[in-house]
């Protein structure tokens, strides 16, 4: 309980930092830091592969693109103070979070979920427990999900074509040839030139 | 009770570390004599019979000299990004079993620091997060070079990391478990993975080399472009960590293909298991830097196309046959 009362407070810190960081890359880092807390929490609730796939999905993959991103952009520049749109929009946004977090806690504790006294199925959170989940009665979400899953990135494939599908269809619709020659278009297109 | 396994877990972990320790510093030794031999010239043999203290030389020179920051530097993340490095880079062997469990003391000790149904997806976790350093390292320096190497590091290491997730599935399929000690025994029974895995093995080394960024793979510090890439900026023991850390990730790899492909602590019992298992993390280490020595550098695009086009379908097409195997289909 210690424990897990330990690594809460450093998650909700992290995301605390994630939101009020002036630095982009810092609020990335934080980010982790909230990401490796939950795995923790994860692995304090005996659900193993939950946090070795938190860790590996999330701390492992998609953060490290939004770093690639984040750095790319930001390097280099000057931090900035841009005038706000909204005044005082954060202190209200403060205000109300703090409020929201307060109606949780009473409610939280005025209806306590039921206590569950029976031991853990056989396998819980582990790969077989999880194969055996996600291959049996939930096979059909883990379908869904992965045909929305493929979908989507194929429709990025669709939106952002590769350099040279770009170039035909702009060809198609204004009817005319581009004006450089065939070798040149050919380097361009394989990146070359 | 509990007290003799508190002991006996600290112990390893300080065993663990001054083997890896010793380990990297002989390892940077073998690779200068080595290199030396390839290209036909001596390499350091001046300090200590055959050059044997030199590593000693070189930490004390590492520690000796001045810790530079540059003045627009983030100061926090550029000193945590070394650290970081070479967390990552020894957390991965933590779950590597060195060798068969052994009898001490009345109790059964293993020769791994801990040993989780999931070590395989453990190692996976630790070893996905390394990366951190060097982008983060790459970004707080404020310098051109260093962030380009350090982007590089994470589109390189992002896309050799899911080919190298899908090349040791098949392993994991025919070993019904993700246990590494688990892995071992069960190649005690079926003969060692790497004969009906040759291909994901194949995968997985070159992958693997592709992670800890040796060359053919080291576009992130490819000197000739980037000066030093991500470390240009660090200098002294900062430095030093971040090498530390390649070298120790060596060892991790390594380590990973012996348990997964080769048998792990497995060999004939005239030798210790203990030493069987060094023996192929060695051979290991010995064709890392061999590779070094023979292959020029990836151009960028090469690279990419490489390991999207070529590694990712080909380990997953061996995967799905693997399954079909498995399951009974075929």
């Amino acid at each position: 309980m210690v424990g897990i009362i330990i690594v809460a407070i450093l998650a909700i810190g992290a995301s605390i930092g994630v939101v009020t960081a002036r630095q982009p890359v810092h609020s990335a880092l934080y980010l982790v830091g909230n990401i490796l807390s939950l795995a923790l929490l994860y692995l304090m609730l005996k659900a193993e592969f939950l946090a070795a796939a938190q860790v590996i999905v999330y701390a492992g993959a998609i953060m490290v693109l939004f770093l690639f991103v984040v750095t790319l952009l930001t390097a280099g520049k000057e931090e900035r103070e841009l005038p706000e749109d909204l005044p005082g929009q954060r202190i209200v946004a403060g205000v109300l979070s703090g409020l929201v977090g307060v109606v949780f806690a009473v409610l939280a504790i005025k209806y306590p979920g039921p206590v569950i006294k029976a031991p853990l199925p056989s396998h819980f959170g582990n790969l077989t427990g999880m194969g055996r989940l996600l291959w049996g009665p939930d096979f059909v979400y883990l379908t869904a999900i992965a045909i929305m899953l493929v979908s989507a990135a194929l429709g990025v494939m669709v939106l952002n074509p590769p350099r040279k599908r770009r170039q035909i269809e702009a060809g198609d619709s204004e009817q005319q040839k581009s004006q450089t020659s065939p070798e040149t278009a050919k380097k361009e297109r394989e990146g070359t030139g | 009770m509990t007290l003799l396994l508190v002991v006996i877990l600290v112990v390893k972990i300080i065993l663990l570390i001054s083997i890896l320790m010793g380990g990297f510093a002989y390892t940077t030794l073998l690779e200068r004599r080595l290199l030396g031999f390839m290209q036909l010239r001596l390499g350091p043999n001046r300090v200590g019979r055959w050059g044997l203290l030199q590593p000693l030389a070189d930490g004390l020179k590492m520690a000796m000299k001045e810790d530079l920051m540059p003045a627009g530097a983030d100061k926090f993340v550029f000193r945590m990004a070394p650290v970081f490095s070479l967390f990552a880079a020894l957390s991965v062997d933590a779950v590597v079993p060195f060798g068969a469990p052994i009898h001490l003391f009345g109790t059964t000790i293993s020769l791994d620091i801990a040993n989780p149904s999931i070590g395989l997806l453990i190692a996976f976790a630790f070893s996905s997060l390394g990366i951190y350093g060097i982008v983060l390292g790459g970004w707080a320096s404020q310098n051109k070079y260093s962030l380009l190497g350090g982007i590089r590091a994470s589109a390189q290491m992002i896309s050799y990391e899911l080919a190298m997730g899908l090349s040791i599935l098949g392993v994991l399929m025919l070993a019904h478990t993700a246990n590494l000690e688990g892995i071992v025994l069960a190649q005690k029974q079926h003969g060692w993975f790497f004969i009906p895995e040759i291909i994901p093995f194949l995968i997985y080394y070159t992958t693997a080399m592709a992670e800890t960024n040796r060359t053919p793979f080291d576009l992130p510090e490819a000197e000739s472009e980037l000066v030093a890439g991500y470390h240009t900026e660090y200098s002294g023991f900062r430095f030093a960590m971040f090498y530390i850390a390649e070298y120790i990730n060596m060892i991790a790899v390594s380590g990973l293909a012996v348990t997964l492909f080769f048998g792990g602590w497995l060999g004939p019992a005239f030798l210790p298991p203990i030493v069987w298992f060094l023996l192929k993390v060695g051979v290991s280490m010995f064709v890392f830097i061999w590779v070094r020595a023979t292959f020029p550098r990836f151009r960028y695009d090469k690279l990419m196309s490489f390991g999207w086009k070529f590694l990712v379908p080909v380990a997953f097409v061996y995967f799905l046959g693997t399954a079909a195997f498995v399951s009974g289909v075929l």
